[in-house]
């Protein structure tokens, strides 16, 4: 990691491995207060900024100085957790600071999910897409390439590599169980014992897929209403679900109940009116809603959160086998934009400055001469070859450092001063 | 003279051309289960049947169909034809998993049985014949395709009910489509193999008394023929009419079958010979 300060690309922020998931609730940011966030950022100081904020990170990437844009980060975030000073220092703890290449490829890890808590996760690219559009009037032409090329790379990895193949979550897990009994899911049914979050997650993985949630049963009526109004089924009690499993392709039970609540006795002389046709049974639950003795019966294919978190983990070292592969999708993308962002606008804006002061001399030169009118031809052509060479000399040593900061990756920074210094115009 | 050169320079090269392609498809579907390597490369798994295909069409183009050989032959094409089909439609290489060994044995078969026929009669240039014995092939290889479904359906079934989820749970296709596959082929395979039966009678009749012309069937051609006939029948009627799916749909495939298979061994045994298939 680079130590400069100075103008640059910086990130800075929290994620789930260096704060626990309570102080992270507290960091996430919802889609309307990124605007104020981040026009805070921007009043302190930072040339563009970016609020990326999931449940697993909140992280500012911005074009800013070290002083005093992250010091308002730290601010921003430090009043989330107490007022004051106590606030900020504490935020400090759990975050992390990433400058320049680094925060170019944390970024493009971020996007590919090598960065995710479930690796290669894909929802992370669709998070950065939404960070960026909701960002974009404060992005800035750097963090809109940036941005842009992050979801470049979150794509190439995808499919390059295999870190995207498999599943990585109970209830995708669930998902691609129910998938290998019925193939297509497509116009199946499901029917959802309980009401919670695990759940309602569950459903909507299920309902992703097109399964139509017809029936969702639940102790309380309302939260099951609730649920089923969203993914277009209908509430009903548990005791009206039993004679369901006769016709559902797939039930989903995850209630809070202490104990099994489908048993042999409730289901098993309904299940047999199915004929044979397979029913894919879900259980979600700990402890588990389902008695194991309706696994046995022929056609009942029955899974535990054990089973899915299995197929899961399975999935997950399919995908850790893939990080090389990934990583070096990623270290070419940032060396690319490295590239791009060091040399970014050097060598027009050389050719700018230098015609400014030129035009400057010329004009200067003409009003001097217009006094000196007493000088022969011979005096003027070498008082102009005086100007010519101060200029030159006055302009070598900016030049010769531009090139280099360009050729360091630092380019930008400089430029922003020079153009600040200079009252030139940024490119359009 | 022009037979045998034909059977030097074309016929045998292609057949171990495509033996070889067929048995390298053997090898990349297989592998992952014995824990050799991941998956092939789709590309490369398509890949070698269908330039195994090719040369065996090329090859199947110019044999004779007449004789155990070349019977092997077709079956083995048909076989590989279908498996590739099939393979598409369920977007997964596991049908391979029964159909390359299997397909790789009949050709080896064939080579070994001898491609050519004793002589070349004016029954085998028939184009009655030749309709007869595709479709009777293909009868007999749609049928072997609905035994492979129904033995992937079981695998999968068991390692489904049994919650493990290994190379099968990952590379077998889903169980409902497996199951639709083997009702497909038994639904495909009996008018096929209806029609192959009907032609062979029909140009019986057509061309009885016209000496080299006749159909000359063997007893035990006729006995197999018509068990065939009536075991695939008896299949497609237990899954359309008596709407048996799954599992018992599945083991009704792999008794018929395997019945089919037991009975041709039998009565190869009882009559030995390779002038014919049977």
């Amino acid at each position: 990691m680079t130590t400069h300060a100075g103008m640059g690309i910086k990130v800075l922020g929290v994620n789930h491995r260096t704060a626990p998931l309570d102080v992270r609730e507290r960091f996430a940011h919802g889609a309307h207060e990124v605007p104020a966030a981040l026009q805070r950022v921007m009043a302190a100081g930072a040339s563009g900024g970016v609020l990326l904020s999931t449940c697993n990170r909140t992280e500012f990437y911005l074009l800013a100085e070290d002083e005093p844009a992250l010091e308002a980060v730290w601010a921003l975030l430090g009043e989330r957790l107490s007022s004051g000073p106590r606030g900020e220092g504490a935020a400090r703890e759990y975050g992390y600071i990433e400058r320049d290449r680094d925060a170019v490829r944390h970024l493009y890890r971020v996007s590919s999910g090598l960065d995710s808590m479930i690796l290669g996760e894909s929802q992370i690219q669709g998070q950065v897409r939404e960070a960026w559009e909701a960002s974009r009037a404060q992005a800035g032409p750097v963090l809109h390439r940036l941005f842009q090329t992050a979801l470049h790379v979150g794509s190439r990895v995808r499919t390059e590599t295999g870190l995207g193949v498999g599943t990585a979550s109970a209830a995708s897990a669930g998902v691609a169980v129910a998938g290998k009994i019925f193939g297509d899911l497509a116009g199946r049914t499901a029917l959802i014992l309980g009401a919670g979050d695990m759940a309602e997650l569950a459903a909507t993985c299920l309902s992703d897929e097109g399964v139509q949630i017809t029936l969702v049963a639940n102790r309380t009526q309302e939260r099951a209403r609730a649920i089923a109004e969203r993914l277009g089924g209908r509430a009903i009690s548990l005791e009206e679900a039993w004679a369901h499993f006769a016709t559902t392709d797939i039930a989903l039970c995850s209630t809070a109940a202490p104990h099994a609540v489908v048993t042999w006795e409730r289901v098993g002389s309904v299940i047999a009116e199915r004929r044979g046709r397979p029913l894919c049974v879900l259980d979600l639950a700990v402890p588990r809603d389902v008695d194991p003795a309706v696994g046995q019966i022929e056609n009942v294919f029955l899974y535990d959160v054990d089973d899915l978190q299995t197929v899961a983990a399975q999935a997950t070292a399919r995908r850790r086998d893939e990080i090389p592969a990934a990583e070096r999708i990623v270290e070419e993308e940032t060396d690319h934009f490295w590239a791009w962002y060091g040399g970014l606008g050097v060598v027009p804006a050389i050719k700018e400055f230098r015609s400014r002061m030129d035009t400057l001399r010329a004009a200067e030169l003409e009003r001097a001469l217009k006094q000196l009118d007493h000088l022969s031809p011979d005096d003027r052509a070498r008082v102009e070859q005086f100007s010519q060479a101060l200029l030159n000399k006055f302009l070598h040593q900016p030049t010769l450092a531009l090139k280099e900061a360009a050729e360091q990756g630092r380019g930008y920074g400089l430029l922003e001063a020079l153009r600040r210094l200079f009252g030139m115009e940024p490119p359009a | 003279m022009e037979r045998a050169w034909l059977l030097c320079t074309v016929i045998v090269p292609l057949h171990l051309i495509a033996l070889a392609l067929y048995g390298l498809a053997t090898a990349l579907a297989l592998a992952p289960f014995i824990g050799l390597r991941p998956a092939a490369p789709r590309a490369l798994a398509i890949a070698f049947p269908c330039a195994g295909a090719a040369a065996h069409v090329v090859a199947v183009s110019q044999l004779t169909l007449f004789g155990l050989g070349p019977a092997l032959s077709m079956l083995a094409l048909c076989l590989v034809l279908l498996q590739l089909a099939s393979e598409r439609l369920l977007r997964g290489s596991a049908v391979s998993f029964f159909a390359g060994p299997l397909a790789t044995g009949l050709v080896g078969l064939a080579i070994l049985s001898g491609l050519t026929p004793g002589a070349e009669t004016a029954t085998s240039r028939n184009a009655w014949f030749v309709m007869h014995v595709v479709l009777s092939v293909l009868g007999v290889a749609l049928m072997a395709l609905a035994f492979i479904a129904a033995a992937l359906y079981l695998l999968q079934f068991r390692e489904l009910k049994a919650r493990r989820f290994g190379q099968i749970f990952q590379l077998f296709p889903p169980l409902e489509r497996l199951d639709q596959l083997n009702r497909f082929a038994l639904v495909a395979g009996f008018p096929a193999l209806t029609l192959g039966v009907l032609l062979a009678l029909g140009y019986g009749a057509r061309f009885a008394g016209e000496g080299g012309g006749g159909l000359q069937a063997a007893k035990a051609q006729i006995v197999w023929g018509l068990f065939t006939w009536i075991v695939l029948g008896w299949a497609v009627w237990v899954r359309v009419v008596r709407h048996w799916a799954g599992r018992r749909a599945a083991v009704a495939s792999i008794a018929g079958f395997s019945a089919v298979l037991l009975v041709y061994v039998a009565l190869k045994l009882v009559e030995p010979g390779v002038g014919r298939f049977l």
